[in-house]
């Protein structure tokens, strides 16, 4: 056999391996009640609770904003962001959140959200990072 | 029922509709009569016919940009395409990127691409004409079905950029007989699109996109026609356009994300930037087997593969961009407009004709059953387009994960850091690619001296290390082994090519061109890992975190700052001010003032202001926040306004409405038993206890004889001098007890003067206050990008390499064709 054949076949083993192993990073879309047993970052996908009021005091913390969301399961639980607020996430029809559960408490390190456009039916999604979370 | 629908231009819109369907059925027209002219190169009749197509379609596709222009220019708003992309206050150079903002008009802007490509092709492809330019046209009939916008059989084919509004969308006020009075103003154009980078960009990478259809055409028409070993020479000038204007373009991308983003970076790894730097890679790969193989006679299968491949994987990444397939993991992914079963048959079609090509004509093949030096260059050369493969099939795998839930209709999430996810693995590639790129600089075609390989090897390794060792020390990147190694790799590299360049200033001017495009590629990559490795944010706020101890004590220090205006507060080195604000509608600039002071004598070393601005703009949701950048030789200031004043102040107004009591604007108040002569503090300043007043008058209050009616002489003292008086009242009458408030309205004090205690010999006082009246504030972020003008300097030097390259190959091609 050639050896560019050899290696070919050892690359092409890799690549194999390769994607393998990115399914392992990857992750599922996941709920509160899975967050809570599984204390791993993971993506939460839900809706904000309207009716409970979003707390971002800029004065005192410009780096903390909370609000209650339900998961899909309609769990609701309280999420604190560390970063701004992001600007209209009242008008929001679906969050994706990533983080953690710690205690009771949902820290997101970045929240996507889907906002209904003003003008017509398609959605926009907008995607906000938290600040030095993981880092 | 038919409405008379007042103030409408139809004209344009039928016209620009007509050369869609007339572009459509020329391209397919001519597409088919290459086809023809291919098989049967006597008849020169189809060929004329096939040249006569393509002219048609050329002056097609430049009157449906000419109307479609005309329509956004003159705010003709009954069109939906006009209203949804632009508004009447947008300037004219916008207007441009406007054009490119939906997904019609970027169809469009590639089938423009296309045709220029195609005229050339036709004037200079010779012998090549009829076979290239039978998968151009083809692809020309499929891009301008995507614009086509009809229905055949209830099957929507394509979306017109001439549609009206009324017609786009069904809602009843459009019905109504003058709707147009009522649309004074489009939609406007997303803010973070008017940028002038998004003037230039698009059309650089959509030349880019269009470009790579050259080469897949050249390889495609070669195994057709049976011309095996030519294509290679002849495409590959337009091989290094291709990945010279693509690469250029993504470069221009990640300066606009640097610019106008507010993601605070140059590259994001969003999918939409992956989708465009697959083929990129995969077309370098070909590029350097094609080169390998014309030296050699070596890896022909995979210079023709990689050289397909990389068009298909454009359509893919059209397909990624334009399906809706995204979904929710791309922030700036086009809208769905349902077209995603056109778009996967123009992948699958292309797909097939490489696939049908690659495996029929496998074994005329020229493949030679010489085994290859491991002491050679087209060796090296190969594995090197082997490793980019499989780094793009990484990037391939990990954003195709939605591509994957929708065939298997799995629910797999992608990585929850994608930025981490794509480095960990693409630094690996990046540092075998590179030293690779380096050693094989070393080598010669078929076989070279292993010794003196080794040696100049060896000697540019240990001058490697010890650059490595500087330039790691001084950009602080040494604590982690895989900057190292990058920056290690890179600079083999570059020394490598430097050396080659070296030989070509004393005559070898041939290989310049390449040794240039790598220096400029190693420079790119150490500014990209430098920057984006220590870039570090400036803003991190301290105060106001230790405050709330034992809550937040897992968590690091935000990164937004607070700013209220006027007040200086300390970032690092610098001072920084919020001095005012400016609107220019639809934007506010924030005016943030920058000063650096020098320690010992008090000076201002250095003073600037940078203006970020934000767009509170509700069909992007929200405001949308523009970074501004202060540009050094060996790092950048990035500063982004992340959330401003205006809308607090508005959700405050909100909550006092309801009922009026005349307390409700201030909180609670305090009550304090006070002497005469007594001062007291307030948030913005203080007041004195002057005095009682005992001859105290109400108005429509008459005093009676028992009475008692005694003022309280209060004098306020405000923070900048100025003085008030007031004297709220305490009234007894009939036996029941009452008390006249005052206020101190310039200040938000009110005063009750509600009791006299004799006994104690005090008097009470309650003091209400407003909320002080809210200063304007910012909250802002700033970033330091250290040593980023590498990367711009890289993509310069890498640009002008492929420049040179393109020459040397043309000139090659000339000399050979005219032999």
């Amino acid at each position: 056999m050639k050896k560019s054949s050899i290696i070919l076949i050892a690359i092409i083993a890799v690549a194999i391996a390769m994607i393998l192993v990115i399914y392992t990073d990857s992750s599922t879309y996941s709920t509160f009640t899975e967050a809570k047993e599984k204390k791993t970052e993971l993506y939460v996908v839900g809706q904000l609770n309207k009716d409970k009021v979003l707390h971002y005091d800029p004065k005192t913390d410009a780096n903390k904003f909370s609000f209650f969301m339900y998961d899909n399961e309609g769990t609701e639980c309280e999420v604190v962001f560390r970063g701004a607020k992001p600007q209209d996430i009242e008008r929001s029809e679906q969050i994706v959140l990533t983080g953690k559960m710690d205690g009771n408490v949902f820290r997101a390190s970045k929240i996507l959200m889907k906002c209904p456009s003003k003008y017509n039916d398609k959605s926009v999604v907008t995607e906000i990072n938290a600040t030095a979370f993981n880092n | 029922m038919d409405v008379n629908y007042v103030g409408e231009h139809l004209l344009p819109g039928q016209i620009g509709q007509f050369f869609i369907v007339l572009s459509f059925g020329a391209a397919l027209l001519s597409c088919i009569a290459y086809f023809f002219a291919t098989k049967n190169p006597e008849e020169t009749s189809w060929k004329k016919i096939a040249r006569i197509g393509f002219w048609i379609n050329a002056v097609s596709v430049v009157a449906i940009g000419a109307t479609l222009f005309y329509i956004i220019y003159n705010h003709l708003f009954e069109y939906n395409y006009a209203w949804a992309h632009s508004s009447k206050t947008l300037p004219t150079y916008y207007i441009i990127s406007s054009f490119w903002e939906g997904q019609e008009g970027s169809f469009w802007l590639w089938m423009f691409w296309q045709t220029v490509l195609g005229a050339i092709l036709l004037f200079k492809a010779k012998s090549w004409e009829t076979s290239v330019m039978t998968f151009v046209m083809l692809c020309q009939a499929f891009l301008a079905s995507m614009i086509v916008g009809v229905e055949i059989f209830g099957l929507r084919i394509g979306s017109s950029p001439f549609i009206l509004l009324r017609d786009a969308m069904d809602i009843p006020i459009l019905k109504q007989a003058n709707y147009l009075s009522l649309i004074t103003d489009g939609n406007g154009l997303n803010p973070l699109l008017q940028n002038y980078w998004m003037v230039i960009h698009p059309p650089t990478l959509f030349l880019g996109f269009a470009s790579m259809i050259v080469p897949f055409a050249y390889a495609t028409g070669a195994l057709w026609t049976k011309r095996y070993k030519e294509w290679i020479s002849a495409a590959l000038p337009w091989a290094l356009f291709a990945v010279m204007i693509l690469g250029a373009g993504i470069i221009m991308g990640s300066f606009w994300a640097y610019e106008a983003l507010n993601f605070g970076g140059f590259w994001a790894w969003d999918p939409v930037e992956n989708a465009s730097i697959i083929p990129w890679f995969t077309l370098i790969a070909a590029v350097h087997v094609m080169i390998a193989y014309k030296n050699s006679g070596h890896s022909y299968f995979t210079a023709t593969f990689l050289a397909m491949i990389s068009f298909v994987l454009v359509i893919y990444a059209s397909y990624l961009t334009r399906s809706g397939v995204l979904g929710e993991t791309s922030v700036h992914s086009f809208t769905d407009l349902g077209m995603s079963g056109q778009l996967i048959l123009f992948n699958v079609a292309f797909l097939v004709i490489m696939v049908v090509f690659l495996v029929v004509k496998k074994k005329e093949m020229p493949i030679t059953e010489k085994d290859e030096e491991i002491y050679s260059r087209e060796f090296w050369m190969f594995i090197g387009a082997l490793v980019l493969t499989v780094a793009c099939a990484q990037i391939i795998a990990s954003t195709s994960i939605p591509v994957f839930n929708k065939i298997f209709g799995t629910k797999v999430a992608p990585p929850l850091e994608p930025i981490q996810h794509y480095n960990k693995w693409q630094s690996g590639f990046a540092v075998i690619v590179m030293i690779m790129t380096g050693f094989t600089q070393f080598l010669k075609y078929k076989r070279s001296d292993s010794r003196k390989f080794l040696a100049s090897t060896v000697a540019s390794l240990a001058v490697a290390i010890i650059l490595t060792a500087i330039i790691s020390y001084f950009t602080k990147t040494y604590t982690n082994l895989i900057y190292i190694l990058i920056t290690f790799a890179s600079i083999f590299c570059i020394l490598a090519n430097i050396r080659v360049l070296g030989d070509a200033v004393k005559g070898k001017w041939k290989l310049a061109g390449s040794s240039v495009a790598h220096i400029g590629f190693g420079l790119l990559l150490i500014g990209a890992m430098v920057a984006a490795a220590t870039n570090e944010v400036i803003s991190v706020n301290n105060t106001g975190y230790i405050a709330v101890s034992g809550f937040d004590k897992v968590e690091k220090p935000g990164e937004n700052l607070f700013l209220t205006e006027g007040e200086p507060v300390q970032m690092g080195e610098y001072k920084i001010t919020y001095i005012g604000d400016s609107i220019a509608a639809p934007n506010t600039y924030y005016k943030i003032k920058y000063e650096r002071i020098d320690e010992e004598t008090g000076k201002v070393k250095e003073e600037f202001v940078l203006q970020p601005f934000a767009q509170n703009n509700a069909k992007m949701g929200g405001l949308i926040g523009t970074p501004a950048t202060k540009h050094y030789i060996t790092h950048d200031v990035y500063t982004l306004i992340t959330a401003a004043a205006a809308e607090s102040q508005a959700q405050h107004s909100k909550t006092a409405n309801e009922e009026k009591t005349g307390f409700e604007d201030y909180e609670e108040p305090a009550t304090y038993q006070v002497n005469i002569g007594d001062t007291l503090r307030y948030r913005n300043g203080y007041y004195v206890i002057e005095g009682l007043n005992k001859e105290a008058q109400l108005e429509k209050i008459p005093k009676g004889p028992n009475d008692v009616m005694v003022g309280l002489k209060i004098k306020v003292v405000a923070a900048d001098n100025k003085q008030y008086e007031v004297q709220p009242i305490y009234l007894i009458k009939d036996g029941g007890i009452y008390d006249f408030n005052k206020d101190v309205t310039d200040q938000g004090l009110k005063f009750r003067f509600t009791g006299i205690k004799p006994d104690k010999d005090k008097l009470e006082i309650m003091v209400y206050q407003k909320p002080l009246p809210e200063k304007k504030w910012v909250v802002f972020k700033a970033i330091k990008f250290p040593y980023i003008n590498f990367f711009w300097c890289g993509t310069i030097i890498m640009t002008i390499g492929f420049i040179m390259s393109i020459v040397r190959r043309n000139k090659e091609e000339k000399r050979k064709l005219a032999k």
